[in-house]
């Protein structure tokens, strides 16, 4: 009977939090502008074959090549003249963003461009969050002279600047088994066999580089400030070992700060990737990345005869980013009451 | 006071030779070593052991490192692979254009960034003030590269208002003085010059200069808005001070600390900004000049750019760091 009434109450007291959390998230209109924006996306790119079944790096149609967007027939007769059928009706969803140079639907690259973006987004975000929070856990929590090794590193990674520092790690990272040696070698190998792009992964792993250090300096400061609650010492006095404090105490209640960053991270992410496809050390051509489909948009000059083939990618990390950013400011929001101004 | 800038500028000389390392390494890591980009892939053993000596990549990685070390402070930064034009040169010739390029993105940041940030403030909750705030979150969240593009598709090339790439019209000849052409222009008593340099300027400045815009007005708002909430404030007010004097002369001037520090630590996010603007709009400063050494992977132009990079962020954060005590008579240094 007794056992019957605790898990009730523990039941209603986690349901209670999570209300908590629900009403101050819904009262956060950047929050909520954010989540959706960001869960369209999710949605667009989990269904993207289904949505324009296409194979974006493929299928062409050359006849159509730099065809204005479709959707522009709405207002300028000259579009509505080239999308009238033979039928006499105008088709204003045929290449709603217009095709370009290669003869490919943009709509369909920027659809299909979703996957690869989030995927590499949220990917470089996880490794830099888990990389930076273990580091910066340990460097709190220990002290001493990994503490000052850790911090003397983060202050070098942060006196370069992040897109020049990605910018030489693309330059580092290997592409071919050759250039490579033992496991490396054949990793490569393994994506190779697979048809994964090793560059946009490399890509993926400099930006990730490029914020491990700010990570460690988060998780560093709240293990700090953390480790001196009661709660800590309580553990650590009732003759908990280090390490199980550290991670079933200390690491629980230091995620707050880092789940916001998180949000922001991606968003980063998001916009470093794309500027390195943009310079030519990104996804591999014709691969349907967004930064990389500018990059062609640009470097024929097409984009000044047919600007619709990088406004639609560029819009599309536009939105993408903005959404990621009001999310992490919802979040902030909600989890840190404090910092609300 | 002093202790703590003589630990500030230690700290300052530590990080510089850890990027020197940092890079030291990337450049011992990459596939194949100095000898044989040099030489190419079909040199002979013996001409490829022979260069080594002489390159001195047989010695012991500290020695290297060393040596690296000292070459580096006394200017010697290679020679670019396929330029064969000494690093240094380059970065000298196109630091200016670069540096003009940057100072206009922070003035257009600052000019707009900042009433927008005092104008929210002021309103808060109100309709400036979340129009402000999308403005600047849409601001922060912009590919720049992307927003360069449209810039000049629409300005340039669509109503033809102001020029789409380079520093100047061609045509245009003057001797420069400092390379800050709309500087030298006036200098030379050329406002032609110098009107022509500004119509060049103003896109790319745009382009670079948003996100730093943004993230100003951010600050500027919610620093506002903390001091604006202080005792002093509300006695200025009680005072009977107009509301003007009393933002202008009171809560800017305090405001200002935290917006004076977010500009400092933009100087890296400019130059890695300027890497994008600069290809876009044909700017020959470092940052096409970087991109072209990206595309041909031109190792001595990457390592020297990005060696120059950080140099100029360490030193910018040491100053700010160090103008604290000028600005906040409050803070104290132990």
């Amino acid at each position: 009977m007794s056992v019957d009434v605790t898990t009730t109450t523990s039941g209603t007291a986690k349901r209670r939090s999570q209300n908590v959390f629900w009403r101050r998230f819904r009262r956060s209109t950047p929050g909520k502008v954010g989540a959706i924006i960001v869960a369209v996306f999710v949605l667009l790119a989990a269904f993207a074959p289904l949505i324009k079944p296409y194979d974006p790096y493929r299928d062409r149609s050359l006849i159509d090549r730099l065809k204005p967007p479709s959707i522009a027939a709405l207002w300028s007769p000259a579009v509505r003249e080239r999308y009238t059928t033979p039928e006499g009706r105008v088709d204003y969803l045929k290449h709603p963003f217009g095709v370009d140079q290669n003869g490919s639907d943009v709509a369909t690259r920027v659809l299909h461009g979703a996957r690869i973006s989030l995927q590499v987004g949220i990917l470089a975000t996880l490794v830099a969050m888990v990389l930076g929070a273990i580091l910066g856990v340990l460097s709190g929590f220990l002290g001493g002279w990994f503490d000052n090794v850790i911090g003397y590193l983060s202050d070098i990674l942060l006196a370069f600047p992040g897109i020049l520092l990605a910018i030489m790690i693309t330059a580092l990272i290997p592409t071919n088994p050759s250039d490579a040696g033992g496991v490396i070698a054949s990793l490569i190998g393994w994506m190779q066999a697979r048809n994964i792009d090793v560059r946009l992964y490399g890509a993926m792993l400099a930006v990730s580089i490029v914020q491990v250090p700010i990570y460690v300096r988060l998780a560093r400061s709240v293990v700090l400030s953390v480790r001196e609650r009661e709660f800590v010492q309580a553990a650590g006095a009732l003759g908990a070992t280090s390490g199980r404090v550290m991670f079933r105490h200390v690491l629980p209640n230091s995620l707050t700060p880092l789940i916001v960053q998180a949000s922001l991270s991606i968003a980063t992410a998001t916009i470093e990737v794309a500027a390195l496809g943009f310079l030519g050390l990104g996804a591999t051509p014709p691969a349907p990345e967004w930064g990389t489909m500018i990059a062609d948009a640009f470097q024929i000059g097409v984009y000044l005869t047919a600007p619709w083939t990088m406004i639609f990618p560029g819009l599309a990390i536009l939105l993408t980013v903005l959404g990621f950013n009001l999310l992490g400011d919802g979040l902030r929001d909600v989890l840190d009451p404090r910092s609300t101004q | 006071m002093s202790a703590y800038v003589l630990r500030r500028v230690l700290r300052t000389i530590a990080v510089v030779l850890g990027i020197a390392l940092v890079v030291f390494v990337f450049i011992r890591a990459l596939p194949g070593d100095a000898a044989t980009v040099i030489l190419g892939e079909r040199a002979t053993p013996e001409s490829l052991a022979r260069l080594r000596q002489q390159l001195g990549l047989n010695d012991p990685l500290p020695v290297q490192f060393g040596r690296f070390v000292s070459d580096v402070t006394r200017g010697d930064l290679g020679v670019g692979l396929k330029s064969q034009i000494p690093v240094l040169s380059d970065l000298r010739n196109r630091f200016p254009a670069t540096l003009e390029l940057t100072i206009g993105a922070i003035l257009f940041a600052v000019i707009v960034g900042l009433p927008a940030g005092v104008i929210a403030a002021l309103n808060r909750n109100r309709f400036a003030d979340n129009a402000a705030m999308t403005v600047s979150l849409v601001g922060v969240s912009m590919p720049i590269f992307w927003l360069g593009m449209l810039l000049a598709y629409l300005f340039a090339v669509k109503l033809q208002w102001l020029p789409p790439s380079a520093r100047t019209d061609i045509g245009v000849t003057f001797q420069p003085i400092t390379g800050l052409f709309v500087l030298d222009g006036l200098l030379r008593g050329r406002p032609d010059v110098a009107w022509d340099a500004v119509r060049h300027l103003v896109l790319p400045s745009i382009a670079l200069g948003t996100i730093p815009m943004a993230i100003i007005a951010r600050i500027t708002r919610s620093s506002m808005l903390e001091v604006l909430s202080q005792d002093y404030v509300r006695t200025a007010a009680a005072k009977g001070i107009s509301r003007g004097r009393v933002v202008m002369k009171h809560a800017l001037r305090n405001a200002m600390l935290p917006v004076i520090t977010v500009i400092g630590l933009q100087v890296g996010t400019l130059l890695g900004g300027a890497v994008l603007t600069e290809t876009i709009f044909s700017w020959p400063g470092l940052g096409s000049w970087l991109y072209q050494g990206i595309t041909d992977r031109d190792y001595p132009v990457i390592q020297g750019g990005v060696i120059f990079a950080a140099l100029v962020v360490s030193v910018v954060n040491l100053l700010v760091d160090l103008s604290y005590a000028v600005l906040d008579p409050r803070i104290q240094y132990s």
